[in-house]
């Protein structure tokens, strides 16, 4: 017998009580979505940039070249000095990665993001920073609401992003910069 | 008391972890800090009990129709370009496991945090067979560099203070000697495990989740080692147990909601990745380990600890856990929940016992896995087996017998009083056995009970 038949076999004599899947109907808390999210990314160590949009971030960029940093942008409109490598491990010098994000959940300050867009799905995990956009309107209130949203195509791979990354492995310490992005700025549009 | 496997009862284990007094206070207190943390965040959610009692239905549910789900999650995964294995065992995982990477003739395997591949012992498994396998979570990189297992299922180093980790880091990575500032530390261990995950041929993951509807897997990290693993080589492979399902997205979002809140206190872990197939050019495996978890489940209580989605808050909560270490605990899980899903293979026949059954893991679990009823259920299955700690079988009937006469009790507690009253501490701590090593023998009451009762409330 397969191990898989095995397993299912076994599967017949299961003793925990059964109960259907719950209906889940959470009241959302829709009152100043911005504000939740700012205040949740914050907690995640993230920074929302609320005023001037694209514009704003075309200038930080700009600032940016100007010190000879490497950028990548995924957001029409905005200019940066690097295209798509051929290998995901060209990616390694990559200073900033500019990645349009899909939903914003004001819960948690997480920010939905899909990978295959992006040439190398590498790419919003190996910068040394990152920067989010998101439009407002697309902030919704918890993960039970984001849920139905998001689109994961067959194939593909799809992340919530809270924050840069961190560890506090150490003793407890909270150290921002851990193996991905060392910091996380979002543009709100 | 020594066993063949060389494993010793918990008490046992628990007075090397004590040895050093400051140390064990600053444990204790460090993860009290996370409990509390824990309580903020859970207390910033309105509906959080809510929330606990859909995680507890959607994994029950997901528990009691698993063979249907799991059939269903191949299925998904298949469509999606994902090749499924089914494991009945720790063996068989790691012989899968190796076939596959032996068929890419890799030699450079990164791994991310799985506790299963560590109930399987893979690591030795493959490094025997040529491979080496890096430890990229930083807390797993440093038990792996001193060779040691995790003390705790979150905080895998949290037995180590930042002087020790220093000097191992000096040793092994060639950071500064001396060093042992927490962000010098991580920032030496980044730079060092970026050059293995760009030249790893192959990265494997844990499993948070398995979504049975759309045929993904969840992969949740603050550190995002798991990937930066997976994302740069063509191959991942990911274990889990079968345990893991959830029916569809929803169920997901339920539990997301509550597992770094309950962790750590965070909102959320930084990423929470829905793989639903391979990159391009690339492939993906995940392997299905049953490894005793079907034989759990056919029992009511002890298949309820199958709900736990390994959040570490019971750990945090413990009592026993706080003052005992991780390494007390003759297993790869320790804790509340180690104990829920090892006693049945522990040697020593003790580890059920390292537990006060106050209940607290019970009430702060997301899931709400009865862990005290499933540690009580542990105790009464060691005691029908005769497999009953020594101690406790040759005194404990007696101490029933005694418990049970009036007339004895009430004799002998008087005794114990007016010797308590009476004679010198150091005459009386022998009689107090264990209880009394670390503790002051309370002054003896000048009278029972039952007699102030009569005397002051009886009318
Ligand atoms: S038993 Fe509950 S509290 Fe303990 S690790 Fe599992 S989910 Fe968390």
């Amino acid at each position: 017998m397969s191990s898989k038949q095995h397993i299912l076999n076994s599967l017949k004599k299961v003793a925990v009580e059964p109960v259907p899947m719950p209906e889940i109907n959470i009241v959302p808390r829709t009152e100043d979505l911005v504000g939740q999210f700012e205040t949740n990314l914050k907690a995640c160590a993230g920074i929302l940039r609320r005023e001037g949009g694209l514009e704003a971030l075309q200038s930080f960029v700009d600032d940016l070249m100007k010190e000879g940093k490497q950028i990548i942008s995924f957001i029409d409109g905005i200019e940066s000095n690097r295209e798509i490598p051929a290998t995901p491990h060209e990616l390694r010098d990559i200073d900033f990665a500019i990645i349009p994000g899909d939903w914003g959940v004001a819960e948690n300050g997480a920010i939905w993001v899909c990978c295959d867009k992006l040439g190398h799905r590498i790419t919003p995990f190996i910068c040394e920073n990152l920067i989010l956009t998101i439009e407002e309107s697309k902030i919704v209130p918890n993960m039970h609401e984001v849920s139905d949203k998001v689109s994961l195509e067959s194939g593909n791979l799809g992340v919530y992003i809270a924050g840069p990354s961190k560890t506090a492995d150490i003793e407890q310490a909270l150290v921002v910069g851990a193996h991905g992005a060392c910091s996380l700025n979002v543009y709100l549009l | 008391m020594s066993t063949t496997k060389g494993s010793q009862v918990h008490a046992h284990k628990a007075d090397i972890f004590c040895k050093d007094e400051t140390k064990v206070d600053w444990h204790s207190k460090a993860l009290w800090f996370v409990r509390e943390k824990r309580d903020r965040a859970a207390g910033s959610i309105p509906e959080w009990e809510e929330i606990r009692e859909l995680g507890s239905q959607v994994k029950t549910h997901a528990l009691s129709h698993l063979g249907h789900y799991l059939e269903e999650f191949e299925k998904n995964c298949l469509a999606n370009g994902i090749q499924v294995h089914w494991a009945r065992d720790g063996e068989e995982h790691n012989q899968i496991a190796h076939s596959i990477l032996a068929k890419h003739k890799v030699k450079k395997l990164v791994k991310s945090k799985s506790m299963l591949t560590e109930e399987c012992h893979m690591n030795p498994y493959l490094e025997k067979r040529g491979i080496e396998v890096i430890d990229t979570d930083l807390g797993e990189r440093i038990i792996q560099l001193a060779e040691q297992p995790p003390s705790h299922i979150v905080l895998p180093a949290i037995h180590m203070k930042k002087e020790e980790v220093g000097e191992l880091f000096a040793e092994k990575i060639g950071s500064e000697k001396g060093a042992s500032d927490p962000t010098y530390l991580t920032r030496a261990a980044r730079a060092h495990l970026r050059e293995h995950f760009l030249t790893a041929d192959a990265a494997m993951t844990g499993v948070n989740m398995a979504v049975a509807s759309t045929g993904s897997i969840v992969v949740c990290t603050n550190e995002g080692n798991a990937d930066m693993g997976v994302n740069l080589p063509k191959l991942q492979l990911h274990s889990m147990g079968i345990d893991k399902i959830v029916p569809n997205m929803d169920g997901a979002s339920v539990l997301l909601r509550m597992l770094a809140r309950n962790a750590t206190g965070q909102p959320i872990t930084t990423y929470s990745s829905f793989y639903r197939g391979p990159q391009h050019d690339g492939e993906m495996h995940v392997i299905i380990v049953d490894r005793g978890r079907t034989d759990m489940l056919k029992d009511k209580i002890i298949g309820e600890s199958l709900k736990c989605i390994r959040c570490g808050g019971c750990l945090n909560t413990c009592p026993v856990y706080r003052r005992s270490g991780g390494h007390s605990y003759n297993y790869t899980i320790p804790g509340p929940i180690g104990i829920a899903v090892g006693a049945q293979d522990d040697d020593t026949n003790s580890i059920p016992w390292a537990c006060t059954l106050c209940g607290s893991c019970t009430s702060v679990c997301p899931t709400k896995v009865p862990l005290d009823q499933i540690i009580f259920r542990h105790r009464r299955l060691k005691a029908e087996s005769g497999q009953l700690p020594y101690g406790k079988s040759s005194y404990m009937p007696l101490v029933g017998k005694f418990m049970a006469s009036e007339t004895m009790l009430n004799c002998s507690m008087g005794v114990a009083r007016t010797a308590l009253r009476i004679l010198p501490g150091s005459l009386m701590k022998p009689f107090s056995g264990a209880w009394g090593k670390y503790r002051e023998l309370p002054a003896g009451a000048s009278s029972s009970f039952e007699a102030w009762y009569k005397k002051n409330r009886s009318n």
